[in-house]
């Protein structure tokens, strides 16, 4: 079978049964994507597909109909993703296991929706866990990551 | 046995559905408004299992948790919205952990999955919490329940449960969850019923 993962085209032998996150990591050794409780409740997996934050562990390999984005893919350090730049600058992260997830869910966030309230911030993101809580920088990197993406 | 199932193909749609079934309205008026709300009686049963009706929410657009499920009934973890797209979409699309997947079932710990997007239905067609009369009442009137007579509310579950949408998901929610009672085709003679018969709703 085969998928596009952050613009290039991956042949892969897999149970087309098999979650996304599974391929990711096992597969093709994209490790950004973190497993975290492989039920839905945690958001450490979460990935783009077709622009769309997906979590990772929930779909499988035959559902996944459109372009993949992991964190990988994202930016580079060289020209990181406004929201990556955002979250060096507020330096929201503490241990970082939960990050790559929450980066994906935010940049998804802004995709959407330019211009999210505060209330908006905390639907959209109250399904991505940070056991370090870092909650606080990671609304406000939001925030800025909005301001420079040309919202309000 | 040829010709009845030469009838029943007449009766339903042709086509690979997901869950098939037969729409076989019978002639109006010939179901007494007794058996009409008899059939009525069944069809809420489905319509408030919390299976059907966790989503069928109102204008707050928090979709419910309640059920066998669940100690006590409660919004949806995660401060979830449907938002007005009823999708999602202004903040966390239901899609994004409620996957649009190739099959009903799911793991029991799962987020669930359908092969439709995940979704609110419309507001109109709200109906959590509201008893049998009120329910009734919305669901014959066309202002409320999409523009459909009681023919088309039956072709309607028919064509949903065809290509995996919620109907059908509510009778195989897959992974262990409790499934709505009585089953689709049951459901969808109980809603010809209780059209036949003019619709009747209890006092």
């Amino acid at each position: 079978m085969e998928l596009i993962v952050n613009g290039q085209r991956r042949s892969l032998e897999a149970d087309p049964q098999m979650p996304l996150l599974w391929a990711l990591r096992d597969l093709l050794g994209l490790t950004g994507t973190k497993y975290g409780c492989g039920i839905a409740q945690c958001g450490a997996c979460t990935v783009h597909v077709d622009g769309m934050a997906v979590r990772a562990c929930q779909i499988r390999l035959a559902d996944v109909t459109g372009e993949v984005t992991t964190i990988e893919g994202l930016g580079t350090p060289d020209a990181p993703h406004p929201v990556q730049t955002a979250w060096i600058g507020e330096q929201v992260a503490q241990c970082g296991y939960c990050q790559s997830g929450q980066i994906m869910q935010a940049a998804a966030l802004l995709s959407l929706n330019g211009d999210p309230t505060d209330e908006d911030i905390d639907r959209a993101m109250s399904g991505n866990l940070c056991r370090c809580a870092t909650y606080p920088r990671i609304r406000a990197a939001i925030r800025a990551a909005a301001l420079r993406m040309g919202g309000v | 046995m040829i010709r009845v199932l030469a009838l029943l193909l007449m009766a339903g749609p042709a086509g690979a559905e997901v869950m098939p079934s037969i729409v076989a309205p019978p002639e109006e008026g010939s179901v007494s408004p007794a058996d009409g709300l008899a059939a009525w009686d069944r069809v809420h049963q489905v319509v408030s299992h919390p299976r059907c009706a966790n989503c069928h929410v109102g204008s707050d657009h928090l979709p419910m948790w309640s059920g066998p499920e669940f100690p006590e009934p409660r919004p949806h973890g995660m401060a979830i919205s449907g938002g007005d797209s009823r999708m999602g979409i202004e903040t966390l699309p239901c899609a994004t952990c409620h996957v649009t997947a190739s099959t009903l079932d799911s793991d029991p710990r799962q987020a669930p999955n359908a092969m439709i997007p995940w979704q609110l239905p419309p507001v109109e067609m709200a109906w959590f919490g509201l008893d049998s009369a009120a329910i009734c009442r919305q669901l014959r009137d066309p202002a409320l329940n999409g523009g459909r007579d009681w023919v088309e509310l039956a072709q309607h579950l028919q064509e949903d449960a065809g290509h995996g949408g919620f109907v059908a998901w509510g009778f195989a929610p897959g992974g262990g969850r409790e499934a709505a009672p009585l089953g689709l085709q049951t459901h969808i003679d109980d809603v010809l019923k209780w059209g036949a018969a003019g619709q009747p709703c209890p006092e």
